[in-house]
C-alpha cells in the first residue's frame, strides 16, 4: 500500500467579480416556474444564469455510478443531472472552457439529514467525469445576507436573497392558482398557455426589479411596493379568460413528501402532479413557501428550548415569530392579488400541534413534524381527500415520519394516504399503488359532492342553470369559498345553495 | 460496557424499574443515564438494559411491530421494545427511550454541530407507532413509555428538556435535583470515556513499545452491539490483532500535538479536532468522529489496519465512503469495509475476509509502521 498526498476536501477556485460577463452561473432542482424567475433574479442582478434541465431517468442512472453506493435518490437524481450537463458541455467545448464557463450554486446543509452532503456526491462525481476544476458553491440556506462567495463573483447579498424570496412565492403563488384551474378547464390546454405567457411576464418583472441601495433599504423596499401585486394582477387578468367548469367532481389530492421530489415537477416523481391531473385528480401541490415558513418555526422551536437557559431567547422567538408574521402576510398580499385563490399558507403552530401525538416537533432533518402535521391538518380541516407522499427511496427523515404514519392511521382510519417510495425506476409499482388509494378518493369525491346536493336540494342540472346565470362563476378567477368540503365541486354547489338563499 | 457500580443516592424513590432499550447511541451514552437515575435515587438493579441485539429477539418480541423499512438498527428497536414489555421476569414500570438529538463528542467545539442522525433521533417516535397503531401496548401493559428529546450535546438544555418527562415517573421531582441528576450523568459519562481512551492509550503505547501493529474500527457507536457489527472485530482480535474504536481515541494534549501540531502550526486546521481539511460540513456527531478517527489512523504509526463497519442503508456513511477510505489508504494504512451489514451474520464470507486482513498485516505492517513513522515528528508520546 502506497502512500500518496493526504486526502484534501474539495476546495473550488474563485469566482471572481471580472468572470461575472463570462461565467454562467448553473442552478436547479424546483419547479419551473420558481426556476425561471430566479434565472431573472440573477440576470437582474448583473449575472449570467441558466437552469439545469429537470432530471431525467437517464440523471438518476449517471449519479448512481458516478458517486459512493447507496445514495438516496433525490441524490442520485441531482448528482447525474449535473454531471451530464457537465458531460455534455464539456464534449462540446472541452472540459477546460466548461469549468471556466460555469459555476454551479446549491443549498447548503440543514443539519445532519443527508441533504448537507449533497456536495460531496457532486465532488464524486465531478472528480470521476474528470472535472475537478468546476467551481461548485454552497449556499446556506438560513441566512440572508451571507456576502461574497469565494473570489467574490457572487454576493449572497439582501438584493438577491430577497429577489429569490419573492421570485419563490410568486411562483408558488402562480403554481396554486394554475392547479386550481386546470382541472376545470373548459378548452384543454388554455390554462397551459395562459401559464406560459404569465411566467414570461413575471420573469420580466423580476429581470426589471427597480435596484435599491442597501440592506435595509432593499428589504423596505421588498415589504412596501406594490411592484409584485401589480406584476401579478397582471396574471390574475391573463386567467380571467379561462372558462372553466367547477361542477366536475376531482378528488382532491395533497403532495407532500420530501422537499425535493414534491417540488420538481418531472421524471424524479414521474410526473406525480400531471399524472395525478391525468386520473382526474386536482392536485394541492407543496408550496416552497410552507418549507420557508417551517424553517422560521424551527428556529423559534430551537429558542424555546433556550427560555430560562438564555435570558434573549424570548426576544429571539418574538423576532422571528414577527418575521414569520411578515412572510404569511406578504404571501398573503401576492394572494390576493390572485383573488384570494391560491392555497393559504397552513398555520405552522397547528401543524405542529397535529403532529405532537405523533412526531416531536424538534426532531430535525427534513420536513420534521410537517409530514405528519400536514397530513392531519388536509384530513381534520377537510382540505383534500386523499395525501400522495412523495418518499425518496433511503430518504432519512422521510422513512421515520412514514413508521410514524403507522400511529396517525391507527387513530383516523379514514385518512387517505399513500406513502409512495420513489426510486426513479419503479414507476409502475409507485403509480399503481397511487392509484388504488387514488380509486377510493375519487368515490368519496363523489360521495361528498352527492351529500352537498341532497343538502342544498339542489340537483346538478340545477347547479349548472345557476352557474348559467352567474358567468363570472365560470372563469378562472371566480373563487369558490371553502364550505367545509373538501372537492371544489361540492364546495360549489354549496356556495351556489348559500347564494341563492342570500 | 453497560456496567454499573453503585454511588451514593438521594432519599427513597419509588422501587421503579425502568427499561432502557440497548440500542443506538444509547451506547455511547449509557453511563449517562445510569449516572442520573441512580443520582434520582432508582437503584442500579431497577435499571434494566434489554439484551444485545439478535435475530431471535427480533422474531420472538419484534415481529409485527415494524411500521417502516430502514436501515437495521433502527429496525432491530423492535425486538428490544417488545423484550422489554414482554420479556422481562419482573415487569418493567417505565419504557425509557430518550430521543438523543444532539451527542456529547471530543470534537465538540471544533466542528459545525454534534447532532445525531435524523433516523437515530426519531427512532423511538417510529418505534412507538407499532406499538399503539392497533391498541395501546403499553397501557395494556401498565408501563409508562417516556421518550423525552434530549440535545446531550447541549449540557445547558439537558435538564429542562428531561425534567417533564422525569417529573411523570417521579411526582413532584424538582428541577433542582434533574439538574443534580443530570450533572452526575455527566460525570459518569466523562469518567467512563477519559476511562476508556486512557486504556486506548495504553494499547496504543504498549504497541509503539513493541513494535507491534493494531488495528482501528471506525464505525458507529451501535456496531459494538454484537447484533448490529456481528463482532467482526473480536473475530480479527482472535488473531492476536489489538482492536481499538474511533470513539474510545486518546485525546490527550501531548499525543495531538504529535499528530496533528504540524498541520495546525501550517493553518491548515484550526485545532487537533478540526476536520474540515477532510469534511466540511460537519453536522453529525458520529460521522464527525468517524472522519476524525480515519485522520488519526493515517498518522499514527501503529494503526496499520483500519476496518469501516457500516449497515445497510445508512444514509448517514454513505456520503463518508470515500473521503474515509481516501484518509485512510492515502496514508498507507491498510483499508477494509465491511458494508451494507444486516440482521444475518454473513458468516462465512466474514471468515474469509478475516483471513484475508490477518494475511495483509501479518505481511504488511512491519513496513506500514515504518514508512508511517518516517513521515512523523520525532518525540512521540508514546514511546516516552
Amino acid at each position: 500500500m502506497n502512500q500518496t498526498s493526504p486526502y484534501r476536501t474539495y476546495r473550488p477556485a474563485p469566482f471572481t467579480p471580472e468572470e461575472r460577463g463570462q461565467v454562467e452561473i448553473l442552478f436547479g432542482g424546483l419547479h419551473w416556474r420558481a426556476e425561471r424567475l430566479i434565472k431573472a433574479v440573477f440576470e437582474n442582478l448583473g449575472h449570467r444564469a441558466r437552469i439545469l434541465p429537470t432530471a431525467t431517468r437517464e440523471d438518476l442512472l449517471a449519479g448512481r455510478e458516478l458517486a459512493d453506493v447507496g445514495q438516496c435518490c433525490p441524490t442520485s437524481f441531482t448528482t447525474g443531472n449535473l454531471a451530464n450537463f457537465l458531460r455534455a458541455e464539456a464534449s462540446r467545448i472541452g472540459a477546460e472552457e466548461t469549468a471556466r464557463r460555469y459555476v454551479y450554486v446549491t443549498a447548503g446543509s440543514c443539519g445532519a439529514c443527508r441533504f448537507g452532503q449533497y456536495h460531496q456526491s457532486y465532488e464524486l462525481a465531478l472528480r470521476n467525469v474528470g472535472l475537478e476544476a468546476f467551481r461548485l458553491f454552497l449556499v446556506a440556506q438560513d441566512r440572508m445576507d451571507q456576502g461574497a462567495l469565494a473570489g467574490g463573483g457572487l454576493k449572497v447579498d439582501m438584493p438577491l436573497t430577497l429577489g429569490i424570496l419573492w421570485a419563490i412565492l410568486c411562483a408558488d403563488a402562480l403554481q396554486s392558482l394554475e392547479y386550481q384551474v386546470r382541472p376545470y378547464e373548459v378548452v384543454p390546454g388554455e390554462t397551459d398557455r395562459v401559464v406560459a405567457a404569465c411566467v414570461d411576464h413575471l420573469e420580466q418583472a423580476f429581470r426589471n426589479r427597480p435596484q435599491r441601495d442597501g440592506k435595509w433599504g432593499s428589504l423596505a423596499w421588498h415589504l412596501g411596493t406594490g411592484y409584485f401585486v401589480e406584476a401579478l394582477r397582471e396574471v390574475y387578468r391573463r386567467f380571467e379568460a379561462i372558462e372553466v367548469d367547477r361542477l366536475r367532481v376531482r378528488p382532491v389530492v395533497k403532495i407532500t413528501g420530501e422537499f425535493y421530489l414534491q417540488t420538481v415537477e418531472g421524471e424524479p416523481n414521474h410526473n406525480m402532479h400531471r399524472w395525478l391531473e391525468a386520473e382526474g385528480a386536482e392536485v394541492y401541490p407543496a408550496a416552497i413557501a410552507v418549507w420557508l415558513d417551517y424553517w422560521m418555526r424551527f428556529y423559534v422551536q430551537g429558542f424555546e428550548d433556550e427560555v430560562g437557559v438564555d435570558r434573549t431567547a424570548r426576544a429571539k422567538i418574538a423576532a422571528v415569530r414577527a418575521l414569520q408574521r411578515v412572510f404569511g402576510w406578504t404571501y398573503d398580499r401576492l394572494r390576493a392579488a390572485l383573488g384570494g385563490i391560491p392555497h393559504a399558507l397552513p398555520d405552522q403552530y397547528e401543524l405542529r400541534r397535529l403532529a405532537a401525538p405523533y412526531y416531536h416537533h424538534r426532531l430535525s432533518g427534513g420536513e420534521g413534524d410537517m409530514l405528519v402535521g400536514k397530513a392531519l391538518w388536509a384530513h381534520l380541516n377537510r382540505r383534500a381527500h386523499m395525501i400522495c407522499e412523495l418518499s425518496p427511496y433511503a430518504c432519512m427523515p422521510n422513512t421515520m415520519s412514514i413508521g410514524a404514519m403507522a400511529g396517525v392511521l391507527g387513530k383516523h382510519p379514514d385518512l387517505l394516504y399513500a406513502p409512495l417510495e420513489i426510486k426513479g425506476d419503479a414507476e409502475v409499482h409507485a403509480l399503481s399503488r397511487c392509484q388504488m388509494i387514488l380509486t377510493e378518493a375519487k368515490k368519496r369525491a363523489q360521495r361528498e359532492y352527492e351529500e352537498a346536493l341532497e343538502r342544498t336540494g339542489l340537483t346538478t342540472e340545477r347547479a349548472r342553470a345557476l352557474l348559467e346565470a352567474h358567468p363570472e362563476m365560470r372563469r378562472a378567477t371566480y373563487r369558490v369559498p371553502h364550505a367545509g368540503a373538501a372537492g371544489t365541486a361540492a364546495n360549489l354547489v354549496l356556495h351556489l345553495a348559500a347564494r341563492g338563499r342570500a | 460496557m453497560f456496567g454499573r457500580k453503585p454511588s451514593a443516592a438521594p432519599g427513597p424513590r419509588p422501587r421503579l424499574r425502568i427499561g432502557i432499550p440497548r440500542t443506538l447511541n444509547i451506547w455511547s451514552t449509557h453511563q449517562f443515564w445510569i449516572g442520573l437515575f441512580e443520582a434520582l435515587g432508582i437503584e442500579a438493579r431497577s435499571i434494566v438494559f434489554s439484551s444485545d441485539t439478535s435475530e431471535e429477539q427480533g422474531r420472538e418480541f419484534g415481529r409485527g411491530r415494524g411500521t417502516v423499512d430502514c436501515c437495521y438498527p433502527v429496525k432491530c428497536m423492535s425486538g428490544h421494545y417488545g423484550e422489554l414489555i414482554f420479556g422481562q421476569k419482573r415487569r418493567i414500570d417505565v419504557l425509557f427511550s430518550p430521543m438523543i438529538y444532539s451527542l456529547p463528542s471530543m470534537l465538540h467545539g471544533h466542528v459545525a454541530d454534534s447532532l445525531a442522525c435524523p433516523r437515530v433521533m426519531a427512532a423511538p417516535e417510529n418505534i412507538r407507532a407499532g406499538f399503539t397503531r392497533e391498541k395501546d401496548v403499553f397501557a395494556e401493559q401498565g408501563i409508562r413509555y417516556l421518550a423525552p428529546l434530549v440535545s446531550l450535546g447541549d449540557p445547558r438544555l439537558v435538564a429542562k428538556q428531561l425534567h417533564p418527562a422525569l417529573a411523570e415517573m417521579l411526582p413532584g421531582l424538582p428541577m433542582k435535583e434533574v439538574q443534580r441528576a443530570v450533572d452526575a450523568g455527566y460525570q459518569a459519562l466523562s469518567a467512563f470515556n477519559d476511562r476508556l481512551r486512557g486504556r486506548s492509550r495504553e494499547i496504543l503505547a504498549w504497541c509503539a513499545r513493541e513494535g507491534r501493529p493494531c488495528i482501528l474500527v471506525l464505525a458507529r457507536p451501535y456496531h459494538m452491539d454484537p447484533g448490529i457489527g456481528h463482532e467482526i472485530e473480536t473475530d480479527l482480535q482472535a488473531h492476536g490483532y489489538p482492536i481499538l474504536w474511533s470513539q474510545y481515541l486518546p485525546t490527550d494534549g501531548d499525543l495531538m500535538d504529535w499528530l496533528f501540531g504540524e498541520q495546525v502550526r501550517a493553518g491548515e486546521i484550526r485545532s487537533p479536532f478540526d476536520i474540515a481539511d477532510v469534511w466540511p460540513t460537519s453536522y453529525s456527531a458520529n460521522t464527525n468522529e468517524i472522519l476524525w478517527g480515519a485522520k488519526f489512523a493515517a498518522r499514527t504509526p501503529w494503526i496499520t489496519c483500519v476496518i469501516r463497519l457500516t449497515s445497510y442503508e445508512c444514509g448517514m456513511d454513505q456520503p463518508t465512503y470515500t473521503p474515509v477510505q481516501q484518509t485512510v489508504e492515502r496514508s498507507g494504512t491498510l483499508y477494509f469495509s465491511f458494508q451494507d451489514l444486516d440482521s444475518t451474520k454473513p458468516a462465512g464470507s466474514v471468515k474469509i475476509r478475516v483471513e484475508t486482513i490477518a494475511y495483509y498485516l501479518e505481511r504488511m505492517s512491519a513496513d506500514i509502521i515504518g514508512r508511517k513513522q518516517a513521515r512523523m515528528p520525532p518525540g512521540c508520546p508514546l514511546l516516552g
